[in-house]
């Protein structure tokens, strides 16, 4: 008995509106701490989320006004919803950056990833090859729309085309491919040997933020140290006018292996050491910002349900009297001189 | 002149005049000041909606990108939402001593601003951005409704409110009506902050990132948020719940006219 009122007490303690006002307060000194110094930004949201959290839970057990208004009932328990998918959500996602050439399929090889303990990589499911992309520039260089094309072969084994970018992204196995400003040109070799050809692009820096350098230093699979840069001169985006990326009518590239420097063209080739080295010509490259998180249906509909949940609380609450003649709520102590308000929502 | 600029200056003059009519109807004048108030909110949005127009027409896009562009739709939407409240709620017309200087100062602030036109984002290009606008504006309107009618409560502990605004309601009145503009208010912020979301998993790849904007964005949502609960369990008294409604509009007015001009995340818009 006495343990069971040591219980209570307890709970009502943790059901405090008051102490949900403190833990609001906590919230906030947590989100500018994480802003101002960000590795203490998890701990900062998580530790008064997760206090919120109780605090909801043990005030929608006991508090007699979460079962007379059942709206505002529905407006917490969504929001619990909502911080527990959210927290799911950072377990099971995964965030990452994929580069592909034209004309490539992409093989699952994400750059930074960043992925929740809970994650299962199901990235062979989500095969596509970029097809090329076109983007407008206003003067400026301003950039406009993105269009890529993509094409991918779907589970009946159907070959699907679509053009993706801004505010469409490629849907394949729960990952979202997003088109980004990253960009640019690949030139395009074969290394051939007496084992085969193998065949591969250099990315170089986007484009056109960098546009003075046009380089990169790459490794050939016998292990030589190359470094490539287009060689064009040429404005392919006139920044006075509007215009839309290109490659350029130029295309050779600058070759240095060791002490030698070679000038190429598409379709020539330079013997080395350890094979041929064929520039086949030049394309473009697509950087993709990859997300996968399977509770983002849910996390929309469970903010939705919170906010809808919490405006019919307030029309109902509030149509109990006209707002010409508002006055504190009937239903509780009239206000003070001072002109203290009414407790009518928790 | 451009005819954005010939019908946005003649605007602005009858938002002053509507705020000096504003004044003298406190005063002993009879219902003549809240007449001219009522025409010349109605007159300046006119122009106002027709300066918004003819830019819409001559940009080819809305008033989105620009802090001038920004500023003078905030300071049409931010009148007509408060012109609603003034014609539907009697008790509130007295927040025009509050409101109308607040909106005044944006529209100095707007004749100051650069009205050069902005590069209008290929992530613009979306419904979304017309929902989260309409859904923001309607939010900050309603909170500075709110501000307005609860900063009544100081104004007449001044011995020139005591004088000009003793025909109000009691206190214990003019703080529920503020708390009911701030309570749809903070409906109208998580709407905007949902739409924000859905944009932003759109355009960016991701819902929410705790960029500048975001963060602030969420302190204001919080400042609401504690406003509104502290008022229903901590029985805070009318002129405690006033100082905290002016703080939640304080950092909503910095959220959206200075973070995204000072910050160089994606929210800042040319992305």
């Amino acid at each position: 008995m006495h343990e069971s009122a040591l219980m209570r007490r307890l709970l009502v303690r943790c059901a405090s509106t008051r102490l949900t006002v403190a833990l609001l307060v906590l919230l906030a000194a947590g989100v500018i701490g994480g802003y101002a110094h960000e590795p203490i930004a998890a701990v900062g949201v998580t530790f008064p989320l997760a206090l919120l959290t109780l605090n909801l839970a043990a005030a929608a057990a006991i508090r007699p006004v979460f079962r007379s208004q059942a709206p505002l009932l529905v407006a917490h328990l969504a929001l619990a919803a909502l911080v527990l998918l959210a927290g799911f959500g950072r377990l099971s996602a995964l965030q990452a950056r994929a580069e592909l050439t034209q004309g490539l399929a992409f093989d699952g090889q994400l750059l930074d990833v960043q992925a929740g303990p809970l994650h299962r990589p199901r990235l062979q499911q989500a095969a596509f090859t970029n097809e090329g992309f076109e983007i407008e520039y206003a003067p400026g260089l301003k950039r406009g729309r993105t269009r890529n094309a993509v094409r991918w072969t779907d589970a009946q084994g159907r070959v699907r085309r679509a053009v993706i970018g801004d505010h469409e992204p490629l849907v394949l196995a729960g990952y979202r491919f997003y088109t980004t400003p990253n960009k640019g040109y690949a030139p395009v070799f074969t290394w051939r040997t007496g084992a085969g050809d193998v065949q591969g692009a250099v990315h170089l820096p986007s484009y056109p933020v960098h546009r003075l350098r046009q380089a990169r230093a790459w490794t050939l699979p016998d292990g030589t140290a190359v470094w490539v840069m287009l060689k064009t001169e040429e404005t392919v985006i006139d920044p006075d006018k509007p215009a839309a990326f290109a490659l350029p009518r130029d295309r050779d590239v600058v070759l240095r292996v060791g002490e030698e420097r070679f000038e190429l063209a598409p379709g020539d080739r330079i013997a080395l050491p350890g094979g041929t080295l064929i520039y086949e010509g030049l394309r473009t490259w697509m950087g993709y910002r990859v997300y996968y998180d399977p509770t983002l249906p849910w996390l929309l509909a469970a903010s939705v349900l919170a906010t809808l949940a919490l405006a019919v609380h307030f029309a109902l609450k509030f149509r109990r009297q006209p707002w010409r003649s508002a006055r504190p709520a009937s239903d509780a102590p009239a206000g003070d001189a001072q002109g203290r308000p009414v407790a009518v929502w928790p | 002149m451009s005819v954005e600029s010939l019908l946005l200056l003649p605007a602005l003059g009858c938002y002053a005049g509507a705020g000096a009519s504003a004044w003298a109807a406190t005063g002993p004048r009879g219902p003549a000041p809240e007449r001219a108030t009522a025409l010349l909110l109605a007159a300046g949005l006119l122009l106002h909606t027709a300066s918004l127009a003819a830019r819409w027409q001559a940009m080819g896009h809305g008033p989105f990108t620009t802090m001038y562009e920004i500023l003078s739709s905030n300071v049409w939407s931010l009148t007509l939402v408060f012109a609603i409240v003034w014609a539907r709620v009697r008790e509130a017309r007295a927040a025009a001593l509050i409101v109308l200087p607040v909106i005044l100062l944006l529209a100095a602030w707007l004749l100051a601003a650069d009205a050069a036109p902005g590069h209008f984002p290929p992530t613009y290009f979306t419904p979304l951005l017309y929902v989260h606008a309409l859904l923001g504006k309607i939010y900050l309107g309603l909170l500075l409704a709110a501000v307005g009618v609860s900063a009544l409560v100081w104004l007449r502990r001044s011995r020139w409110g005591a004088q000009r605004l003793a025909g109000l309601p009691p206190d214990a009145a003019l703080d529920e009506l503020a708390h009911r503009f701030a309570a749809f208010a903070f409906v109208f912020d998580s709407l905007m902050l949902i739409a924000g979301a859905v944009w932003a998993q759109d355009a960016w790849g991701r819902y929410w990132a705790w960029d500048p904007l975001e963060t602030w964005a969420f302190l204001s949502w919080l400042a609401l948020a504690s406003a509104l609960h502290a008022r229903a369990s901590m029985r805070v008294p009318a002129r405690a719940h006033a100082l905290l409604l002016a703080a939640a509009f304080v950092l909503a007015f910095l959220t959206f006219f200075g973070v995204p001009f000072v910050s160089t995340s994606p929210h800042k818009g040319a992305v």
